[in-house]
């Protein structure tokens, strides 16, 4: 499992890397002249990277908390609709209301009906006994067909997240506006990666979270409530898949709209696999992806090819496919994933 | 403001053109169709009306909503009431149109509007198994023309053009850009060569990025996350215009440039389809004008007309063919 | 007892359904008589459900086929779209050659389309681990431009040239030609009812599924792959192997739904014909617990939902988004027998209870 870990983690290390030096050569030395270079690391491609990296960041976050536990999730885009749907709502409720407080109501609203997205999946799952494949398909066919049933659309949401600069961060060079001159579920999305990764590697929680995700019943043995971790943590990842469709609405585009999350939750959820069930590596694989999307549209943008735009538009997914099979090579599931437990007692 | 011809020669289609941006008109020099007597209309109680949605919602903001605004101008005039007079089905899946446009059929309604080029079709096979039906395809090219179809086409590439001659007159960097939907979409791709092709028209040296939507038909026009990060994309590459168009992916790109905060008075934004000011209030801050096609308009009169339609094609034709006169003699 | 959950299940559905029209304001008498009656009372109801009953099928079984093996096959989508172009492409060329060579051969290029991109998911996962839902979601995107490519336009501006398919005489209609008739699946009813012999391709292939799973020796490796996969090893069983071959012949089913589709009811493709195929196949393979013929029985009451709802609309009103939200429900209840005897449980527990009630009351 470590060398999994590790060989995820240092794909996204060298790739962080990689673009952080392109963006520096960019700035400093004479290859700015070169026009590869610009359009290789320019400050517009990689922002556009992580700005299309963030809501598959949260989806794959909110996909590993869910599946760190042994409980499958393939929801994410459900939630994330859902989460997107519920800012959308909230929002034009309060279009009255100053800026900053309706669109906190926005994010708060999009957390909890991720949450309850989350907590929908865990009863299904744990309650009634329902198969994890199905239920994460219902979650995504019950969020279209509410989202779509209920949209008013005639309603408009007014303003969304501006970027909040970093006090003396956001002065640095190359990496300040990069990073730090940012909307904040951008900063929150990075964050989590950090926090759910320390807490997954490092506290009692993930200790244990780790435990009924690989062999339930040792952890049920050694005095851990299987049964209401798992509860626990599918809600906590509803909430932060729910936020990676808040993000969409609050924070990229400020409006909602029918299947907006046009299928990010799948490919979050092919970051999470990808990065082998690791916070970092599923921000790798996230960052790759917009990387990739990033590079497909400065193509397409600068009309500098000769290859029909489909193809041009392929890079992204081909991409992904040979990362996956070249550079990272076998991943290996959590243990108990997709059974579900029961108890001696119980059955 | 609005012009159209009917015609029946061979090879010829029943179309009619009718682009206007808000700031100009498209030149339309064809002869004016014989004015109906729009007085005392003389429609039987039982006309009904029809319309069929493409994907998407009758108030999406888009060619739907304008389409159905034209049916509630008509009714209005015609004097029916929404239910029994005229009525909308909204299209969810691909597989469906013929099914929707038969709900009119079997119910024997009068006129039967299809918005969209993908119906195009399943009107025209619905068309030619019920000639006492009269159809409106809004969107929609005919190879051949029918007595009962009337196609309701609009110069894309004009309106395109308009709209590129003025981004290009104010971009001060030298460099626009177009965000535009699916490429498959024929009068998405008009807007869009039509937009470069103005640009260039008023400034050779203009760069003009353009570029489509990479998904499939079900989400290119809606990703506004998308159209709002191509669009920031564009204005970091220096771009001061930016042209939306593809439904609700373009509407993100201009929602984009109107959150920048040069907008307004070193960046600007050009929308599409309706007037975008009313429709999309969020990008009045850029928003100079709107590249609009006058879908209400076209539908509404096409219905007003649409009983009459087949008459008047008779006597095109017989005039066509030397065996009418109108009495005249030169 | 199966067949009162089932029963229980789609009331259930029913009900919550009706709730919810209620809720927006329509009427659901109108709605559900509108329902019936579109998908079943008249021989243009009729025809639609049989009509959109054989992609269902097929792509259902194309996701328990894999499913049984322990894959998961996201991918039919892609493999629709796949199937789709290559049928077409033989099924708009070689003019004059005789039905019985032509359709078959048309039939198979799809289905041989259809396994390729099956395949390859298959094969990395074996030679590379990559996992096959990460493979085949973005080979859906890759099936999708490509095939868009493929009758694309193009336009008198930009480089680009027009698709190898693509029919010259649309215009700027991104379509391909017409499929020729010694190509196109014929009908056993023609227009205006439209029902082609694809809905017996389908059955048949529901039917030989159930041989190779039941009767064969590969669908006992199949089977012992999914299940037991250590065992499998041990058994001296080709692992690797039975994983390509698995994906290969899912692949080949949505593949021949594609085909079914363009040969017998569009004859022509066009990128709008792909949509929202994939993820009711994973549905109706799930509501079939994976068995050919609760795959079929499934795909029949998809199809009727989804076509009684346009005669639903316009009866009542109600957007057919609602059919999406009943069709949830169904699957929701069905996959939770507990659900349904709770359910079941609590109303015999009522009825007990007004009994009770009624007694006391003399």
């Amino acid at each position: 499992m470590a060398s999994f870990t590790q060989s995820t983690a240092r794909f996204t290390a060298g790739l962080s890397l990689l673009l952080l030096t392109g963006a520096f050569l960019v700035e400093y030395a004479p290859f700015a002249d070169i026009q590869a270079i610009r359009m290789l690391f320019g400050a517009r491609v990689l922002n556009f990277a992580l700005c299309a990296a963030i809501p598959l960041i949260l989806g794959a976050l909110g996909g590993i908390l869910c599946e760190r536990s042994g409980i499958v999730n393939i929801g994410i885009e459900g939630m994330m609709l859902a989460g997107a749907f519920a800012a959308f709502v909230a929002k034009t409720a309060t279009n009255h209301w100053a800026l900053g407080p309706s669109l906190l109501l926005g994010t708060c609203a999009t957390l909890l009906t991720g949450a309850a997205m989350g907590l929908l999946h865990a009863l299904f799952c744990l309650r009634f006994g329902m198969h994890q494949l199905i239920s994460g398909t219902a979650l995504i066919l019950l969020s279209m067909g509410i989202s779509a049933t209920f949209f008013d659309r005639d309603a408009v949401a007014v303003g969304k997240f501006a970027p909040w600069p970093v006090p003396l961060l956001s002065e640095w060079p190359v990496i300040g506006p990069l990073l730090f001159n940012k909307p904040p579920i951008t900063y929150v999305a990075l964050l989590a990666v950090a926090v759910v990764g320390f807490a997954l590697a490092h506290t009692r929680w993930g200790l244990r979270t780790r435990a009924i995700g690989e062999h339930p019943r040792a952890a049920d043995t050694a005095g851990v409530a299987v049964l209401r971790l798992r509860y626990l943590n599918t809600t906590l990842g509803g909430a932060l898949a729910g936020l990676g469709g808040g993000y969409l609405v609050l924070e990229a585009v400020g409006q909602f709209q029918e299947g907006m999350t046009a299928g990010r939750g799948f490919i979050a959820l092919a970051a999470v696999i990808f990065g082998n069930w690791h916070p970092v590596g599923a921000l790798g694989a996230s960052l790759l992806f917009g990387y990739a999307q990033a590079i497909q549209n400065e193509l397409l943008l600068a009309q500098a090819t000769i290859l029909p735009r489909h193809f041009i538009s392929m890079i992204p997914y081909l991409v992904t496919v040979i990362a996956v099979s070249g550079l990272v090579g076998r991943v290996r599931a959590p243990g108990s994933l997709g059974q579900s437990y029961l108890r001696e007692t119980e059955v | 403001m609005f012009c159209y011809r009917l015609s029946t020669g061979t090879g010829c289609r029943a179309w009619i053109a009718a682009v206007a941006t808000v700031l100009l008109l498209a030149g339309c020099a064809l002869p004016a169709m014989p004015v109906v007597n729009m007085d005392e209309p003389a429609i039987a109680p039982s006309f009904r009306v029809g319309l069929v949605t493409d994907i998407g919602r009758i108030n999406d903001r888009s060619f739907n909503q304008s389409a159905w605004e034209g049916v509630l101008a008509a009714a209005e005039t015609l004097g029916l009431t929404e239910g029994e007079g005229f009525k909308f089905i909204e299209t969810t899946d691909p597989k469906d149109y013929a099914d929707n446009l038969g709900q009119f059929i079997n119910n024997g309604y009068d006129v039967i509007v299809s918005v969209g080029y993908v119906l195009g079709d399943a009107t025209i096979e619905a068309s030619l198994e019920n000639p006492d039906i009269h159809f409106i395809g809004v969107d929609q090219f005919q190879v051949q023309s029918l007595p009962n179809l009337a196609g309701l086409v609009f110069r894309e590439d004009q309106a395109g053009f308009l709209a590129g001659m003025l981004a290009a007159g104010l971009s001060r960097t030298g460099t626009i850009a177009a965000v535009l939907g699916a490429d498959l979409i024929p009068p998405v791709v008009a807007f869009g060569e039509g937009f470069a092709l103005g640009a260039r028209y008023v400034n050779p040296e203009i760069e003009v990025m353009a570029t489509y939507h990479p998904g499939d038909l079900s989400i290119a026009f809606n990703d506004p996350e998308w159209g709002a990060a191509t669009a920031r994309q564009a204005l970091d590459q220096k771009a001061d215009v930016v042209f939306g168009g593809g439904g609700n992916t373009g509407n993100g790109a201009i929602q984009e440039v109107a959150t920048d905060p040069g907008a307004g008075t070193s960046v600007f934004c050009i929308g599409v389809d309706t007037d975008q000011w009313y429709t999309v209030p969020a990008v009045r801050p850029c928003l100079v004008s709107s590249a609009m096609e006058l879908k209400t308009a076209g539908v509404d009169e096409l219905i007003v007309v649409g009983p009459e339609l087949q008459e008047l094609l008779a006597v095109k034709a017989a005039f066509d063919e030397g065996t009418l006169e109108t009495g005249y003699d030169q | 007892m199966a067949a009162l959950q089932t029963a229980l299940a789609l009331l259930g559905a029913v009900l919550l359904g009706v709730v919810l029209m209620a809720v927006l304001g329509h009427n659901p008498w109108e709605a559900f008589t509108g329902l019936i009656a579109g998908s079943a009372g008249t021989a243009r109801g009729l025809a639609a459900t049989v009509r959109k009953t054989s992609p269902f099928v097929l792509t259902g079984l194309s996701v328990a086929l894999a499913m049984k093996a322990g894959l998961f096959n996201i991918g039919t989508a892609g493999q629709f779209l796949m199937g789709s172009v290559g049928a077409v492409w033989v099924g708009i060329q070689f003019e004059g050659l005789p039905v019985w060579f032509h359709l078959p051969l048309a039939v198979a290029m799809g289905i041989g389309f259809g396994c390729a991109w099956g395949a390859i998911p298959g094969w990395l996962k074996v030679s590379t681990g990559a996992h096959e839902v990460i493979t085949t979601i973005m080979l859906n995107h890759v099936a999708t431009l490509f095939t868009g490519w493929t009758v694309f336009a193009g336009s008198t501006l930009s480089t680009t040239r027009p698709g190898p398919l693509w029919d010259s005489t649309a215009g700027p209609v991104s379509a391909s030609t017409d499929v020729l008739a010694s190509a196109r699946i014929p009908w056993i009813f023609g227009p205006p009812l439209r029902i082609h012999w694809g809905i017996a391709l389908a059955l048949l292939a529901a039917l030989l599924v159930w041989w190779l799973m039941e009767r064969t020796r590969f669908g006992f490796e199949l089977k012992t792959v999914g299940a037991k996969p250590l065992a499998a090893r041990y058994a001296g069983m080709r692992s690797g192997w039975t994983t390509v071959l698995t994906m290969t012949w899912a692949g080949g089913l949505a593949g021949l739904a594609g085909a079914i589709e363009t040969l017998g009811v569009n004859h022509k493709f066009a990128p709008e014909f792909g949509g929202g195929v994939g993820f009711e196949g994973i549905t109706i393979a799930l509501l079939g617990q994976g068995h050919p013929l609760g795959i079929v029985l499934a795909s029949l009451l998809f199809a009727a939902l989804d076509a009684g709802a346009p005669k639903m609309q316009f009866d009542s009103g109600v957007p057919s988004d609602i059919i999406q939200v009943i069709q949830t429900l169904i699957l929701i209840f069905v996959a939770v027998p507990a659900l349904a005897t709770w359910l079941l449980d609590r109303m015999s527990r009522t009825q007990h209870v007004s009994a009770v009630a009624a007694s006391l009351r003399i």
